[in-house]
């Protein structure tokens, strides 16, 4: 008798899930499975054994029933309740087993996907994180991973014992009494067709259910979170009246949906019973008609069998859902897998030194075909030049700089390191030449110490300390409780934005690259800070070839060329000077900051 | 916690909540009949050969099952009457409470909202499992102990050795595993996170080359995750075939037992029969009661962060003696100090004073104050000491309504909400018409790309304002400010997401709108307080300079230094220049 039977689950409602190649993506599965072939093969031995041993312990306990308790033979009782005992016993003992092979296999394939995701993932071209939600690649690596564990935990080897179980218990009652199964393939059948009707009538409740939570928690996150201005606007009881009404719609639309479904439950707990009933009932008229050779115990034997019938059979049906939603899982993650990582160009050489040389040559640029964002960039920058590229937002500042480092591919035109085209360039190397120090900067959940190492791994302590003094950010970490030793939250978010930018200074001092990208942030930063972070960028460009994206006029004042973008195209360069007497768009730019009066 | 239960259960509700029980033990009463009745028909009627007897047994067990599904199901609609009315009062408590509480400090908008949603559904699922679970699976256990007594006394006490030690068994395992389950938990968050961290800083990895330092860290969080997840699994892996051993045990020596009392006509098959079917209902009741004491001190856990909200101090709102806003747009600081915390003040003694239709400018670092001088302005926090004046009339005095008309502000966060631009722009005004929207807008900046949209101020806005950029919404954010065309508007670091150049054109639209009428300007930026008749220098919580930008640039070292880093070396002729 097994009593762990998961029972009907009410896997009501599921998503319509496609699934494209199903024998491939089976395969794939198992073959992160494939290294425990041999466990697994003697898990499913061992449950064709422990099947065994439940119907015939069960049929023992019917003969028993009807054979034993009449005759005095009770010493033949015992050794048979012991021969039971023992096999159990060792049933038991195999379930043990079954089960903790089937944990660590499952668990360590899932490392293993897991491990294969990351590995590949991260390898991506920039363009795969620009077009790919993170919530939704973030997904993938664990709902998505989650599923599939279920799918090995549970299906295959539930899927296994369950069809086994239900081709034995069938089999044996099958024997047993054909009319009785006739019975128990009704009930069987009938709570099957119940809980799919039910599913259907409930489907719309159920989506206007889903669609009212759905307003309902925007409401609430967008009323907590707009609190202030909420308050401001004196907005709290229009504001409350809007919930009321998707409160109350929800509160209906649940209602209904879930009223229904709860008489699934009891109607199967129902069927069972009436099926229970008409097998009892049926035996007990034969057997009082006499007109088969049912008896006590085969109608004892049959209900325990049916037990074991029903449960298996409901989860079978369950399973195969469960695993068509694990196998859609399943391509979602070796899209990932498979996705082509970035990869350098056959021959790409090794490049240890530059003298800081760039040249842009009639660059054309597109994200995706038919956009066109750059339009025949042309520039050069001598070793050792500050670079400033000025313009509004979205002109394509930042995407010419991210061609120099062969961020993404380019389509016409050619970037040149000491005259070298940068895609020849073995990438890792070219990275090292080149520090970029984004806008943004991205801080990891590690030490203030080990985020600036992140610059140059060889780096020492004092190194690090070195570089942080020269960013002007030794003095705020020094201030910090635990120094350089304290662990920065998810996003830096317990220190300030200005101080982020200061460590990411740091860690481009930590780098020596001769040739350097500034991105300046737009966004007004502490004032205290900026002074910081303006001295800070001014030493880190000192002897490099640099390129800043510039909003400071300080910045582009003293810069050897400016270039204004707009639109993707270069429309004027020079110098301040230059520029100004012009008198075109920079000048206009530039005058715009204290043009108001 | 039951008391948060009944404090939203009214009516009604609240007797559907004690009803669906009481239904309930109607369907276990049903349930409990059948395993007997089928002893009677093996016992009576087959023994004697009775078909009168099995078919009128029978008759009742069909009964039995027909009001076993009927109370089964209505005990299911009864709870679930109770559970979502008790989460629609508790979801609207506690987002009144959320909105209406002026006090400091207090929970963070995240944990707010997580309370509001999924903790109120845990108590939702709470209400359910008291009035169906909790109920169900105790009393089928109980239920068929005591059944199974009535049925074959002889037989009992193979119940009362076995069930006590698969409960205690079960949950010793339970308390072995938690701990297990709760390091799993962590070991999760942390290889999520590193994932996290390698989308987000894609770029940054790129840069510096970190691919291999970052699979390092990937290959340890998931070897430590996986060890942890198969540590936590085996710890239950026994459970299961150490119930179904147990039970089969007691099946054979009912069976062994039972036996040799059969032989000697003290027992029967039937009840036999009826003993081990009552066996295999209380094991599977047992597993339901462990899922359920799980469930349920997680629902615990809920309820105490529901309370928490519950309890959060709403503080009073004073209503204002004097009739209406005063016509005069003066404000008036008199020596304010404010803090949540006596000895750490986030404001300490301000003063100053802006006469009618002149323009303030506050600068200062992050943290200095400058936000919460606002907040104390409009009212958001009445728990300051000294005295904040508009039009001369102490704020305290005023309707809260009155203040907020008198004032609105251009908040810092730039908060959106999903509907239409329309419907965030009349927060202040609802009945504004297309004119005044586009005069706000026009101040805003915001025409630029609310004119171009198909549907213009009927355009939708998604949740959070997603589909604007960070630059548009500050924009509808300052519009919105000014849309009710206030006495006094106040720019709260404004503009900080906009470029310079849209931020050079709201400036000049300010003073195009704004000239002679009281305008408050907190900003970073220098250049954005050029304009304002007087200047405010705020750090740490003090005033320490004020002045025009002239006086300033002079008595205040601070602002020397700021305008010398922002502007450049040539910032004076440059300011000659364009003020001349």
């Amino acid at each position: 008798m097994q009593v762990m039977n998961r029972g009907p689950r009410h896997n009501l409602h599921q998503e319509k899930v496609q699934v494209t190649d199903w024998k491939k993506t089976t395969r794939r599965i198992l073959g992160y499975i494939g290294f425990a072939r041999g466990k697994l093969l003697i898990v499913f031995g061992l449950t064709i054994f422990t099947t065994a041993a439940t119907i015939i312990g069960n049929r023992v306990n019917g003969i028993v029933v009807d054979q034993f308790l009449k005759a005095s033979k009770l010493h033949l009782l015992y050794v048979i309740c012991l021969v039971l005992g023992v096999m159990y016993l060792l049933s038991a003992v195999f379930t043990y087993f079954q089960n903790s092979v089937t944990v660590k296999v499952a668990q360590k394939a899932s490392a293993d996907i897991r491990g294969d995701i990351f590995s590949n993932l991260q390898r991506l071209p920039m363009r795969y994180f620009d077009t790919h939600d993170n919530g939704d690649v973030m997904s993938r690596l664990t709902n998505d991973v989650d599923n599939i564990n279920t799918a090995m935990m549970q299906t295959f080897v539930q899927l296994f014992t369950g069809i086994v179980s239900v081709v034995g218990m069938g089999a044996a009652m099958l024997v047993l009494s054909p009319l009785l199964t006739l019975i128990a393939l009704a009930a069987s059948g009938l709570t099957y067709l119940f809980t799919r009707a039910a599913a259907k009538v409930t489907q719309k409740a159920f989506m206007t259910q889903q669609e009212a939570l759905g307003a309902l928690n925007t409401q609430i996150e967008e009323s907590v979170s707009g609190k202030q201005v909420v308050q401001l606007f004196d907005h709290e009881a229009d504001t409350m009246a809007t919930f009321n009404q998707t409160n109350a719609r929800y509160t209906h639309a649940a209602f209904i949906a879930q009223s229904v479904s709860s008489f699934i439950g009891p109607v199967n707990n129902g069927t069972n019973n009436l099926a229970y009933l008409a097998i009892t009932a049926a035996g007990a008229i034969s057997m009082l008609t006499g007109s088969s050779t049912i008896t006590v115990g085969i109608i004892f034997t049959f209900l325990i069998y049916l037990r074991n019938f029903t449960g298996p059979i409901n989860n079978v049906l369950n399973l195969i859902n469960t695993l068509q939603l694990s196998l859609a899982s399943a391509e979602r993650v070796f899209e990932v897998i498979d996705e082509q990582p970035e990869q350098d160009l056959p021959g790409a050489v090794t490049v240890k030194t530059t003298t800081g040389h760039v040249e842009f040559e009639h660059i054309d640029f597109a994200y995706e075909p038919g956009r066109q964002i750059l339009h025949d960039i042309n520039l050069v920058a001598e070793p050792g030049q500050t670079i400033a590229l000025v313009g509004a937002t979205g002109a394509g500042k930042t995407t010419i700089m991210n061609l120099l480092t062969n961020l993404y591919p380019l389509q016409t035109g050619r970037v040149l390191l000491d005259g070298r085209d940068v895609t020849t360039i073995r990438r890792a190397d070219l990275r090292h030449l080149i520090t970029v120090v984004q806008q943004e900067p991205y801080m990891f959940q590690l030490s203030i110490r080990e985020n600036i190492r992140l610059g140059r791994a060889s780096a020492s302590d004092d190194d690090v300390v070195l570089a942080a003094q020269r960013a002007h950010a030794d003095g705020f970490i020094r201030q910090l409780k635990d120094g350089y030793d304290t662990v920065l939250s998810e996003n830096a978010h317990n220190i300030s934005q200005g101080q982020r930018q200061l460590l990411s200074i740091a860690r481009a001092f930590i780098a020596e690259a001769p040739v350097l990208v500034l991105d300046e942030a737009t966004a007004s930063i502490d004032s205290n800070t900026e002074a910081d972070v303006q001295r800070a960028m001014t030493g880190l460009m000192k002897g490099k070839t640099s390129f800043v994206i510039a909003h400071r006029l300080s910045t582009i004042r003293h810069a050897d060329q400016i270039l204004v973008i707009d639109a993707g195209r270069v429309v004027e360069r020079g110098t301040h000077e230059s520029l100004l007497k012009q008198n075109g768009a920079y000048a206009a730019l530039y005058n715009s900051q204290f043009d108001q009066q | 916690m039951f008391k948060i239960l009944m404090q939203n259960m009214h009516g009604k509700v609240r007797l559907t909540f004690f009803l669906a029980p009481l239904v309930m033990l109607i369907e276990v009463f049903c349930d409990l009949q059948q395993p007997t009745m089928m002893a009677d028909i093996v016992d009576s009627g087959l023994a004697k050969g009775d078909m009168q007897f099995v078919i009128k047994t029978a008759a009742l067990m069909l009964m039995f099952a027909l009001i076993g599904i009927c109370a089964g199901g209505g005990s299911g609609v009864l709870g679930n009457y109770a559970s979502l009315h008790m989460g629609q009062s508790l979801r609207t408590k506690m987002l009144t409470i959320a909105l209406n509480s002026r006090a400091a400090g207090g929970l963070p908008p995240a944990t707010l909202i997580t309370r509001i949603t999924n903790d109120v559904t845990q108590m939702q699922n709470l209400v359910m499992m008291m009035t169906r679970g909790m109920v169900r699976a105790p009393m089928l256990m109980l239920g068929g102990v005591v059944m199974s007594t009535l049925v074959s006394p002889r037989l009992a006490p193979i119940l009362f050795v076995i069930l006590p030690v698969l409960l205690v068994y079960t949950l010793l395992v339970m308390r072995r595993s938690l701990p297990f389950y709760t390091d799993m938990q962590g070991k999760t968050d942390d290889m999520n996170r590193v994932m996290r961290e390698n989308l987000q800083g894609a770029k940054t990895i790129k840069a510096f080359v970190l691919e291999d330092h970052q699979q390092a860290q990937f290959s340890e969080t998931n070897n430590a995750l996986l060890n942890s997840s198969v540590r936590a699994a085996m710890a239950a892996v026994p459970l299961a075939p150490v119930i179904q051993f147990l039970l089969n045990l007691g099946v054979v020596i009912a069976l062994a037992y039972g036996g040799s009392l059969d032989v000697g006509g003290v027992i029967l098959d039937g009840q036999i029969i009826a003993f081990i079917n009552y066996m295999i209902q209380i094991t599977n009741a047992m597993v339901m009661t462990v899922n359920i004491i799980t469930a349920f001190s997680r629902a615990i856990t809920s309820a105490t962060r529901v309370q928490a909200v519950l309890s959060e101090q709403v503080g009073e709102v004073r209503v204002g003696s004097a009739a209406g806003a005063p016509q005069d747009s003066s404000v008036t600081f008199d020596h304010v100090s404010f803090g949540y915390d006596q000895s750490k003040p986030i404001l300490d003694d301000i003063s100053f004073a802006v006469p009618s239709g002149q323009w303030l400018g506050i600068i200062g670092t992050t943290g200095s104050g400058k936000s919460t001088l606002i907040n104390l302005l409009t009212r958001g926090f009445d728990d300051y000491t000294g005295t904040i004046k508009i039009g001369g009339v102490d704020t305290q005095q005023l309707d809260l309504a009155a203040v907020h008309h008198k004032v609105t502000v251009a908040t810092q966060d730039a908060m959106l909400f999903s509907g239409t631009v329309r419907h965030n722009l009349t927060f202040g005004d609802k009945v504004a018409t297309d004119a005044e929207l586009a005069a706000g807008a026009h101040l805003a900046d915001a025409d630029e790309f609310i004119d171009p949209l198909p549907k213009r101020y009927d355009a939708p806005v998604e949740q959070g304002g997603k589909n604007f950029s960070g630059g548009q919404r500050q924009r509808l954010n300052i519009a919105r400010a000014a849309v009710p065309d206030p006495d006094i508007l106040v720019f709260d670091d404004a503009t900080s997401a906009v470029d310079q150049t849209t931020n050079a054109r709201i400036q000049q639209r300010l003073v195009q709108h704004r000239r002679g009428r009281t305008t408050l300007i907190i900003s970073q930026r220098v250049a954005n307080l050029l304009q304002c008749d007087q200047i405010l220098v705020m750090q740490e919580g003090r005033l320490s300079a004020r002045g025009t930008h002239e006086e300033l640039l002079a008595s205040s070292p601070f602002y020397a230094q700021l305008v010398e880093t922002q502007l450049g070396g040539g910032r004076s002729d440059a300011s000659d220049e364009s003020r001349s």
